[in-house]
């Protein structure tokens, strides 16, 4: 599903240039869930907002579905970033002045989804996270572990063919990481890819295979049993 | 998805009350204030607008007199309206109106009035112009010389629900005029207004009673000439054609000059172009313009600056699939939800304040929601202000760049701090701008109304005596024996604002050809002393029989006729070949606007009509009752009705006296609109500022140190809006004074207590923000992030 080809990217400001990226190459399957690890500044965001085409590489080469987008322009990618990717991250960042119902329908909104498929959707995967009777609920009343699951429910809710979860369980107590982590699980098992991004060798036992960075570079792969 | 938006945009609205109330109570006042200036406006330029051939319609006016006593006179002779009639094929019609000196009082069976607007005028009025006859016969509305056209409202008055037409209206108890039209009120934006209109033929009939042919008189400038013209006729060759005509019935006024004013620019303009209240309304609109703008600016800065808090919410968007044109309308949207309630609130303000700024406007605009020019007014108003003022923060939230804003990496970026400084810079130069201007005004206005007049007119009533007059020996002796009553005198029109020119006079030593224009008026022997006025030279009238021959002339008379030594000379006014007796000092007798002209005192005791009784104030009431008994003795059932002198005097300055209240109002809630977006942008640094400030105070900062902090960037600004709006202040409040021919200087005190002012008011309003911010827990502060 996914091949990137000796990537780079660089960030400068005035007087540095920090290499993020530095000709990394990696392949993820359909059908795989895939954790990242690696200390903080290995490039592992970096890599996340790329393959989320959220940014574009200044080098390399970047397939998805067997489409090059490492070059595609801002509008392009997102228009396949709204119809392939869901996105979950460490701060939930739902939007607060939407309500459960609201922020979970919002990506089928800007796909264009009809009213009453949009309705019959979101109640599906409401159920499915088990928040249903917090559909009218704002984002602030409910705990952490449950505004996880709402980004989880808003990233699923237009079957997207990969998420991509930036330490999902690390604004969370164990008991409701474990429920995100099965979540995702299940999603996998279910045909979703999942590339996740942790800091945690424990949510990582999730995963099918262990890619670690350093200095934006791949060290090593552990494919788990 | 628009649906989404508004909720989005609705909840936002509740979520920030503090923002929300300063955007919309903002945007409500400054549109209500945009609109009602507005609204002011098209009144202003509607005047005369809506007569159907009002294109074709000019006023004859004389540019006459020579030197510095050439004016515009907007009367002209009644001979040359008929006669360009019959002569110019250009001119398709004309019309003639002159004013009503014969009757005072109407009668219709019990019920007397004497305040009636009455004029003479040719039939035509009611074909050239659109003042339809809706009863009577519209093809005659004049059925002889004694009939008479009365408005709705005259009719109303005089008869009643009673049909008017064929009733018998009884003028002065000896004419009767017989009702043969009734036509609607004049509309409130016409110049024209009267009740009552008798036919041109009565007047030239009466005139000839006094053997006086209205039809070849080249010397009495007393007639109002409309001509309806030929599309595309030259006026220059028109009023060339004109002067041939005058000047072959009337060979030595060489120095008149015919000029045709365009029928709809009467209200604003002279008729030589230069401007009446034009300049006014152009002032008025560049106000309304400005609150609009600096409402617009307090929006754009709070919604660009807050946007930053907002980044989170537009990057999730964006991350989920919404496109750059999703945002901008989301935005765009969000806009316009608060202008609908701010324009619904603004309506609903207009709608209570409407009485209020009439009274001080002096005007009657109706805030009438189903009339289509109200819609033109509020829909251009609320369009090009939401256009304004969503755009630029449409396109700049839309752009943000998702990563960065979820990470809070887009702090104060360097542009946009900029670019809010910049607007806050412009919203105080206005402001800087609009308080120059209340203090020139209100000095100037201070200064006419405190200025030496030369004269001492205050507690003085005054009034037309009628036939009073004949007995005013024996008035004056019962007025003097009442309490509170110092002096009374007479003089044969109203020494404040004395209309009357002649320019028929000689000296030794006049120039050929020289018109000289001077203000004549007749006065009792003791009209000087009365009025504390100065003798510069020579001595005032005795009451001699030799008076008749005498003069007075004022300071400007004799330096501008350029008489030596003029006491004895020779001065001839009309027939009668006199000597000059005395010189008066310079005193004013009309508008400040005005230069003191040549004026001319002369004794002849048949004109002097009008008099003044000097009262203590105290009494004046008691003088009033009495004045008014020896009226009513002698002049039966006319009403009595005086005036104040000081009140007279403050007319001439009413339209100035508005304009300066209504300045100030405006000046003061323009300065209000920015305050609130200054306390906006400070909530918003001080918000944004937390955590500096926090750390500030745990390093050891006070609370003024703080407090300095966040006032000393807002006051750099100010002070930037001071030094840019001084000098365009001063450029225009000077423009304004050149109106005056009296005028103070404006001195540099003004801007700098205008600089204090601004810089007072934005620090109070700062203040409030910067003191809840310094005096907050830093703890608490720095836990926040």
């Amino acid at each position: 599903m996914i091949k990137i080809t000796e990537l780079e990217k660089f960030y400068r400001t005035e007087e540095v240039e920090t290499i993020a990226l530095n000709k990394l190459s990696m392949h993820v399957d359909t059908g795989e869930f895939v954790a990242i690890m690696g200390p903080s500044g290995c490039g592992k965001s970096t890599l996340l907002n790329i393959l989320g085409m959220l940014d574009d590489p200044d080098e390399g080469s970047y397939v998805f579905n067997g489409i090059e987008v490492a070059h595609f322009n801002e509008r392009k990618r997102a228009d396949l970033r709204k119809h392939n990717i869901g996105f979950v991250f460490q701060s939930f960042n739902l939007i607060d002045e939407l309500t459960v119902f609201e922020n979970v329908e919002l990506p089928l909104i800007y796909t264009g989804v009809s009213a009453s498929e949009r309705v019959k959707r979101v109640e599906e995967v409401l159920d499915k996270m088990q928040i249903m009777h917090r559909r009218n609920h704002y984002p602030q009343q409910l705990s952490g572990g449950q505004q996880q699951r709402v980004a989880i429910a808003r990233a699923v809710v237009n079957k997207p063919k990969l998420i991509l979860a930036d330490e999902p369980t690390g604004n969370l107590d164990s008991s409701n990481g474990n429920d995100v982590m099965e979540l995702l699980t299940d999603l996998n098992e279910q045909g979703t890819t999942i590339i996740m991004v942790t800091h945690s060798e424990h949510d990582a036992r999730y995963s099918h295979r262990i890619i670690r960075l350093l200095d934006g570079q791949t060290v090593m792969e552990n494919i788990m049993v | 998805m628009i649906r989404n938006y508004l909720k989005t945009a609705w909840r936002n609205l509740i979520k920030n009350k503090f923002y929300s109330i300063i955007n919309i109570s903002g945007l409500t006042l400054g549109l209500a204030v945009g609109i009602l200036i507005l609204l002011w406006v098209q009144d202003e330029l509607s005047f005369d607008s809506f007569h159907k051939k009002g294109a074709d319609i000019y006023r004859v006016e004389i540019f006459g007199g020579t030197g510095a006593s050439r004016q515009i006179w907007t009367v002209d002779v009644a001979p040359i309206g008929p006669l360009a009639k019959q002569q110019l094929p250009e001119v398709k019609d004309q019309v003639r109106i002159t004013g009503n000196y014969i009757f005072s009082l109407y009668k219709y069976q019990d019920k007397t009035f004497g305040d009636e607007r009455v004029v003479f005028a040719d039939p035509s009025l009611f074909s050239i112009f659109d003042f339809p006859v809706v009863q009577g016969n519209t093809a005659k509305p004049f059925t002889d010389d004694n009939s008479v056209v009365i408005t709705r409202k005259t009719a109303k008055k005089f008869f009643g629900d009673e049909n008017p037409i064929g009733k018998v209206i009884r003028a002065d108890g000896k004419v009767n005029f017989t009702v043969s039209g009734v036509i609607n009120d004049f509309p409130k934006n016409s110049r024209m207004d009267y009740d009552m209109i008798m036919p041109m033929s009565y007047h030239v009939k009466d005139a000839l009673a006094n053997n006086v042919d209205v039809n070849s008189n080249f010397s009495n400038f007393g007639y109002e000439t409309y001509f309806l013209l030929k599309p595309g006729t030259s006026l220059k060759s028109l009023s060339a054609k004109l002067f041939n005509i005058h000047i072959a019935h009337k060979a030595d006024d060489t120095d008149v000059e015919y000029l045709l004013q365009p029928l709809a620019q009467m209200h604003l303009y002279n008729a030589d172009g230069t401007n009446k209240g034009m300049e006014t309304v152009r002032i008025f609109i560049i106000i309304a313009l400005v609150i609009l703008v600096i409402a617009c600016i307090n929006y754009v800065n709070l919604s660009t600056a807050r946007s930053m808090l907002r980044a989170k919410e537009i990057s999730m968007r964006k991350i989920l699939g919404a496109a750059k044109a999703h945002l901008f309308i989301q935005f765009i949207i969000e806009t316009a939800l608060l202008f609908s309630l701010a324009t619904v609130l603004a309506l609903g303000l207009i709608k209570i304040v409407i009485p209020v700024f009439n009274q001080v406007a002096n005007k009657q605009l109706v805030f009438d929601l189903t009339n289509l020019h109200v819609w033109y007014i509020i829909l251009l108003t609320i369009l090009g202000t939401l256009a304004a003022s969503s755009i630029y923060p449409a396109l700049m939230l839309s752009s943000f760049e998702p990563l960065k804003a979820l990470k809070g990496k887009i702090s104060a970026k360097i542009g946009d701090v900029m670019f809010r400084k910049i607007l806050v810079v412009t919203q105080f130069s206005f402001s800087v701008l609009l308080i120059v201007g209340t203090l020139v005004i209100t000095s100037q206005l201070n200064f006419i109304r405190s200025k030496q007049l030369g004269y001492d007119k205050s507690h003085t009533l005054a009034f037309w005596m009628r036939d009073m007059g004949k007995h005013y020996d024996a008035v004056r002796n019962e007025l003097l024996k009442q309490p509170g009553v110092l002096s009374v005198t007479r003089s044969s029109s109203n020494v404040i604002d004395n209309g009357s020119i002649s320019g028929n006079n000689d000296w030794d030593g006049k120039a050929q050809g020289q018109t000289f224009i001077v203000h004549p008026l007749a006065i009792d022997k003791d009209f000087i002393g009365a009025f504390k006025m100065q003798m510069v030279q020579g001595a005032g009238f005795t009451g001699a029989v030799a008076d008749s021959a005498h003069f007075i002339l004022n300071e400007t008379a004799v330096k501008e006729a350029g008489i030596k030594n003029p006491i004895g000379k020779r001065f001839k006014m009309w027939n009668t070949d006199g000597t000059i007796i005395g010189v008066v000092k310079d005193f004013h007798y009309a508008s400040m606007k005005e230069k003191i002209a040549p004026s001319v005192f002369y004794y002849f005791t048949n004109n002097l009509s009008t008099i003044y009784i000097k009262t203590t104030g105290k009494d004046a009431q008691k003088a009033i009752r009495a004045a008014g008994e020896q009226f009513k003795q002698y002049n039966g059932e006319y009403p009595f009705s005086y005036y104040f002198l000081d009140d007279t005097f403050n007319s001439l300055y009413k339209g100035e006296q508005q304009q300066g209240v209504l300045f100030n109002y405006f000046a003061g809630i323009a300065i209000f609109i920015s305050c609130l977006g200054l306390l906006g942008l400070a909530a918003y640094t001080a918000q944004v500022r937390t955590r500096e400030i926090g750390i500030r105070k745990v390093l050891g900062s006070s609370v003024s140190g703080v407090i300095g902090l966040l006032a000393t960037d807002f006051i750099k600004l100010v002070l930037i809006a001071i030094l840019i709006a001084s000098p365009v202040a001063w450029y225009m409040m000077n423009n304004w004074l050149q109106g005056f021919a009296y005028k103070i200087n404006i001195s540099w005190t003004v801007f700098i207590l205008a600089g204090t002012i601004s810089i007072l008011i934005a620090f109070i309003t700062i203040s409030f923000q910067a003191v809840k911010a310094a005096l907050a827990n830093p703890v608490k502060s720095l836990r926040s992030e």
